[in-house]
């Protein structure tokens, strides 16, 4: 139990208190606070917890000090007694801490006043109740309300306060934001619209009306071009010397950086605005549209902004009933919602053969909600503009490639908001689109490849500055290169004669041929007809002409005869496993393989290839063709040298042919290339060898300087 | 018999695992969830993941399709669209090590001693309002730099094509998950009921070419109707749609309603939903019998669109043919056309393969954007054009001033979109004066894919699909939308 003695010294302590606090009130304005007080007046935010808590606790135990349970207990009496003289004292000791803080710049204003005297009537009530606690008068009702009052005054104070230190709304702000609505970048104002706020979220809670810190305002115009207690803190064009900027910059450690350590940070997209803003003249007035499209300061603001565009379009129409929505749609009339929650409904239209005026008609019952039709295509009339007129509400509408005509589209002149319309592919004339023109909403018309000349659309577009009228794609006028005619021929082999089946993709084109090797003309040349047929080994040549057009490039394609095919093939000595396409039957399959050795038409090896022939009856041979392939830089040889035996059976075989072609040079183009063997025999053959050496030494020019090299061939023509 | 179903319904939708993650909520749950998922209460977090619903855009889209032209094999942005005048200064010299960094190389140049910077071989020219470079190999694209939004500074985490491919493709690199597409078709569902809503067209070029595979296009763990469809040239532009012979219309309609009422039973029995599903996607190739011939007729296509696409529009299965394809499957309601063109890989020999590459694509590209636009459907169409990285500012191997080759880079690259609410007519996005490093706005594949989503009005944080016990999106765990781009 504490002693009397510190009980009295206690209250001799609380009383001297409360005087001090008063003198501070009446004469507050006129004192100074030296230096070393002021860490005191700072630990106010921290001792202030102690009165509180104490305090409540001993207005509880007042509350029901009378409870017949408690009037007779000493300890709950003295208990209280103690513990309400300790929380009086701390609230005066912190009370004179406050006073001594909001002495510091920067507080002042209503808050503060507040704060100021709710927490000096927490100390004098308290006090006071505190003597007149053992009166005879002092009973139930009064302890209760005095109580009542103590801890309504704290509750109040300690608000008050909070405000003071966290700015308004700290509690609260991160779940309630008060009308935080997104402004359309048309509408906005940069310093309204996008730094104001910056200030708001960042800056104001140290720099208002009530607390001023570094003698600053950043509240309107007016304050902010006034500066602080250091100066003016902007220079209009002059962010580099602006005192703004200089402070934002500050590594975070410096005592003058802001926001100070432990509040919210500028971020960088923040730090930007105020550098372009400042840089921007700081206008207060400026729209930020104004500003030029890629200009910086343009681009960050507008992601604090909502699009110009009204994406999210309000539409205050009711939804239409699901059930209908539902029975509307059907494969062929798709009917969708714009967005969730949205009661807007898009429509699309499709497949020709199964639309009527009813389609669109059956719409009606859903013609508040329908806001986007799309009819492209449909044989919509112009009667059934009147049942589209009826969708009031529409924004866009498709009508490319319908079957209206100009007289109809008066009746789209109801639509009030319709901002989108697209009339490509209709005959229109100049009349009715202007009929239009005049919906005041209207932001787009197209009108490619409709009736109107480009004069009526410039003129137009003069007269309707805020639509834009697309017409259409502007060709240079440069003549455009044909592409190449086109083979159709499954096969270029043949065994009497194959018929040249030609064409090109492009109507009205006249495709030129010769056959002599010479390149085809416009003039001179052969015209290219179906039926044109071919009998021996020919290379044609064959270009595309169309008056309008610059001609084609020349197609180079040959076709080989083929007269005998043998009755079985097979091969002595294999191939290469990587290239053996589909066995030896891949060399009279009458396809060929083209210059690309690797897509599995070619064999080839890196040693002699040997074939072995055999025919069911005796043929007659007279010249075998080899098809070769050559490809120096990879490596694909002719082979040095081609032998064909043959004759009645496999044991009687002559040498018939030995062709040697050509040297390889370096330079030798890659190409396929049919080597003919003469067949120096009158007799009937029926087993026929082929060898197709491959080169033993290699070239001294040879890239790779590494053997051995390739022979490839894909096809062998017998006549 | 209808309560019948619903009882089955319960017992197959019921299993013990939901039954014990529904008990497992409480109010403890919750707190603990808004301690993980800070904005759950907070203003905009205040939709849980639950209430997506697969068909119905989050908010009002800007694009209703995308027409993506992806440039398979990876052009190189160093001559196309990132003009870095500086590298042909430098012919020659050695790329500064501070400038490569701890950048890893492929095999196939790290070996190398040297790093020779090689500049452009073909000139740049500023084009329109905007006064974007764009190379000479490019006029046609030049031409229509004031409708589209050229990206400098894209970046990818994958050096090699496939996890490339696959990462811009599906949001992994690993593959096994939906494509784009695939996604795009869950979260807002077809237009046209009788097309799919997500197909896929190929085309390759003589260059150096890489290898484009199904996976690219597959459903992953969606349901099978969001796979990408492949159309070819040809005769049958979508495998297996045409009747055999001696089966005509009405023999085929008499066939799927005997199937239907067939599958009706069986559904009836187990109740399976792969059931109404496999019914649903007959009679969608049904109607794509009709549908599909008329959307693959060019004929009615006028002289001005042929000379706009160039004359290869009519050869089946070039990029020309692909992109006019591309056009009318799109105005005809088909929500994703995904394209691919092969033969981007310039090792060696740029300057030559990368020519003809440019010349398969660069008037066709422009033509769809023209062709779009003057048809009003630009507005909600998205259009985008680029490969999966980018190419080195060195020379692989030799290099000679016409004669040089460039190897893969994913730090840098540059793209293009156009339409569907993205801002027209700029450049975003810096890279170094080497064109090597980004130094502004970078953009990651994961938030190129939160940007197209956005786009589409889909929250790409919303759209997800829960497989084997865990949510999944495009975007994995990361990726913001790149407002700068948007309108």
């Amino acid at each position: 139990m504490i002693k009397s003695k510190h009980k009295s010294f206690a209250e001799n302590l609380l009383f001297a208190l409360n005087i001090f606090i008063i003198f501070f009130l009446l004469f507050g304005s006129d004192i100074v606070i030296p230096q070393w007080l002021q860490p005191v007046g700072r630990l106010h935010p921290l001792i202030l917890h102690f009165p509180i808590v104490v305090l409540i606790m001993a207005m509880m135990l007042e509350f029901f000090r009378f409870k017949e349970r408690f009037s007779t207990e000493k300890l709950y009496h003295d208990f209280t007694t103690y513990l309400w003289l300790t929380g009086a004292i701390f609230a005066a000791f912190t009370a004179i801490m406050g006073l001594f803080l909001s002495k510091e710049p920067g507080y002042e204003g209503s808050t503060l006043q507040w704060h100021k005297w709710l927490g000096a009537g927490v100390v004098f009530v308290s006090t006071i109740i505190y003597w007149c606690r053992s009166a005879g008068w002092y009973n139930v009702k009064v302890a209760r309300s005095g109580a009542a009052v103590v801890v309504l005054s704290l509750v109040l104070a300690g608000h008050f306060g909070a405000d003071l230190t966290h700015g308004d709304n700290f509690v609260l702000a991160p779940v309630w934001h008060p009308e935080k609505k997104l402004i359309p970048v048309d509408r906005a104002l940069v310093y309204r619209d996008v730094i104001q706020p910056i200030f708001e979220s960042k800056c104001i809670s140290c720099h208002n009306l009530d607390k001023t810190k570094g003698g600053l305002m950043l509240i309107d115009e007016k304050s902010i071009l006034k500066g602080g207690k250091d100066g003016k803190l902007i220079v209009p064009g002059q962010p580099q010397i602006s005192l703004l900027l200089q402070r934002v910059h500050l590594v975070a450690e410096d005592k003058k950086h802001m926001p100070p350590a432990g509040k919210p940070q500028l971020t960088p997209d923040e730090l930007n605005l105020l550098y372009l803003w400042v840089k921007d003249n700081a206008d207060f007035k400026k729209k930020v549209i104004d500003l030029p499209v890629h200009d910086s300061l343009r681009l960050i603001a507008s992601t604090y902004l909502k699009p110009a565009e009204e994406t999210e379009e309000k539409y205050d129409f009711a939804a239409a009933d699901d059930k209908l929505i539902k029975k509307l749609n059907n494969n062929y009339r798709v009917i969708f919602p714009l967005a969730k929650e949205s009661p807007a409904l898009g429509v699309n239209i499709y497949n020709k053969s199964t639309y009527q005026p009813k389609t669109l008609e059956e719409l009606s019952a859903v013609k508040k909600q329908v806001v986007s039709l799309d009819v492209s295509k449909m044989p919509v009339k112009d009667a059934e503009l009147k049942t589209i007129a009826q969708f009031e509400n529409l924004h866009v509408l498709n009508l490319n490639f319908t079957d209206i005509t100009g007289s109809g589209l008066k009746e789209l002149a109801r639509l009030k908001y319709l901002k989108l319309i697209s009339l490509a592919g209709t005959p229109l004339n100049a009349t009715a689109v202007k009929q239009i023109s005049a919906i005041k909403s209207l932001t787009k018309i197209t009108l490619w490849d409709t009736g109107l000349t480009d004069a009526e659309v410039q003129d137009l577009q003069k007269h309707n500055k805020n639509i834009e009228f697309i017409k259409s794609f502007k060709d240079d006028g440069k003549p455009i290169k044909l592409n190449d005619p086109q083979l159709k021929n499954t096969t270029l082999v043949f065994a009497k004669s194959i018929p040249v089946q030609l064409s090109h993709p492009i109507k009205g084109v006249e495709l030129r041929y010769t056959t002599d090797g010479t390149n085809p003309d416009s003039i001179k040349s052969a015209i290219y007809k179906p039926g044109l047929e071919l009998a021996q080994n020919t290379s044609v040549k064959v270009k595309a002409y169309k008056s309008g057009w610059l001609s084609s490039d020349v197609v180079q394609f040959n076709v080989f005869k083929s007269t005998y095919t043998p009755d079985s093939i097979s091969f002595i000595a294999p191939p290469n496993t990587k290239y053996s396409a589909d066995g030896a039957k891949s060399l009279i399959d009458k396809d060929l393989g083209g210059t690309n050795f690797g897509n599995g038409k070619w064999i080839a090896a890196q040693k002699n290839i040997e074939i072995y022939m055999q025919f069911a009856r005796p043929v007659d041979l007279h010249t075998i063709t080899i098809n070769c392939l050559r490809n120096i830089g990879s490596q694909i040889f002719l082979p040095i040298g081609i032998e064909i035996w043959g004759g009645a059976d496999l044991n009687h075989m002559k040498l018939l042919s030995n062709v040697i072609p050509p040297d390889a040079k370096k330079d030798d183009p890659a190409m396929a290339m049919g080597i003919d063997c003469k067949l120096n025999t009158a007799k009937p053959i029926t087993c026929l060898k082929i060898i197709a050496k491959n080169i033993q030494k290699l070239p001294s020019w040879d890239p790779v300087k590494k053997g051995p090299e390739w022979a490839f061939m894909d096809e062998i023509f017998l006549n | 018999m209808a309560m019948e179903k619903d009882i089955l319904e319960h017992r197959l939708n019921i299993n013990r695992r939901r039954f014990l993650s529904r008990l497992s909520l409480g109010i403890g749950s919750i707190a603990l969830g808004s301690l993980l998922i800070p904005d759950l209460f907070s203003g905009s977090g205040s939709e849980s993941e639950a209430d997506f619903i697969p068909g119905i855009p989050n908010f009002a889209p800007k694009a209703k399709r995308v027409i993506y032209l992806f440039q398979d094999g990876a052009p190189s942005q160093l001559e196309s669209f990132d003009y870095k005048p500086k590298l042909r200064e430098m012919m020659g010299q050695d790329l500064p090590a501070s400038v490569r960094g701890t950048q890893i190389l492929t095999g196939m140049t790290a070996n190398q001693t040297h790093f020779p910077l090689v500049g452009s071989f073909y000139d740049f020219k500023q084009y329109g309002e905007s006064r974007a470079w764009v190379s000479d190999l490019f006029p046609h694209i030049g031409k229509i730099a004031d409708d589209i939004c050229i990206i400098k500074s894209i970046y990818t985490e994958a050096i090699n094509h496939d996890p490339a491919l696959t990462f811009f493709q599906t949001g992994a690199q690993q593959g096994n998950r939906p494509s784009m597409g695939s996604w795009v078709s869950y979260g807002l569902g077809s237009e046209n009921k009788n097309l799919p809503a997500f197909t896929v067209l190929l085309s390759k070029g003589k260059g150096n070419g890489q290898g484009v595979y199904s996976k690219l296009w597959s459903n992953g763990f969606l349901d099978s109707i969001h796979q990408g469809v492949q159309f070819s040239s040809g005769e049958n532009p979508v495998l297996y749609l045409n009747d055999q012979p001696g089966i005509d219309r009405r023999e085929r309609r008499k066939m799927l309603d005997k199937l239907a009422e067939l599958n009706d039973i069986s559904y009836k029995e187990f109740g399976d939903p792969e059931i109404s599903a496999k019914v649903q996607q007959y009679e969608m190739a049904y109607r794509m019998q009709s549908a599909v011939p008329e959307i693959m007729d060019v004929s009615k296509e006028s002289d001005d669109i042929i000379k706009m696409y160039g004359p290869d529009c009519l050869v089946p299965g070039t990029y020309a043919a692909n992109c006019l394809l591309a056009r009318k499957l799109s105005e005809n309601g088909v929500r994703f056309v995904q394209l691919y063109h092969q033969g981007w890989d310039q090792h060696s020999n740029l300057p030559q393969e990368m020519a003809g590459q440019a010349k398969d694509v660069d008037q066709a590209s422009a033509a769809l954007v023209t062709d779009l636009k003057q048809r009003g459907l630009l507005d909600e169409t998205l259009v985008i054009w680029g490969g999966e990285f980018g190419r080195t500012n060195y020379s692989q191997g030799k290099l000679e001033k016409a004669n040089y080759g460039r190897d893969h880079h994913p730090r840098c690259f540059s793209i293009w979109m156009a339409g569907g609410g993205i801002k027209p007519g700029i450049v975003y996005g810096e890279s170094d004066e080497f064109g090597y490093n980004i130094v502004k706005d970078p953009v990651h594949v994961h938030d190129f894919h939160a940007t197209i989503l956005n786009q589409l009005g889909l929250d790409h944080k919303k759209l997800t699909f829960k497989s084997q016990g865990r949510r999944y999106r495009l975007t994995d765990v990361a990726g913001n939308v790149v407002k700068g781009i948007l309108v």
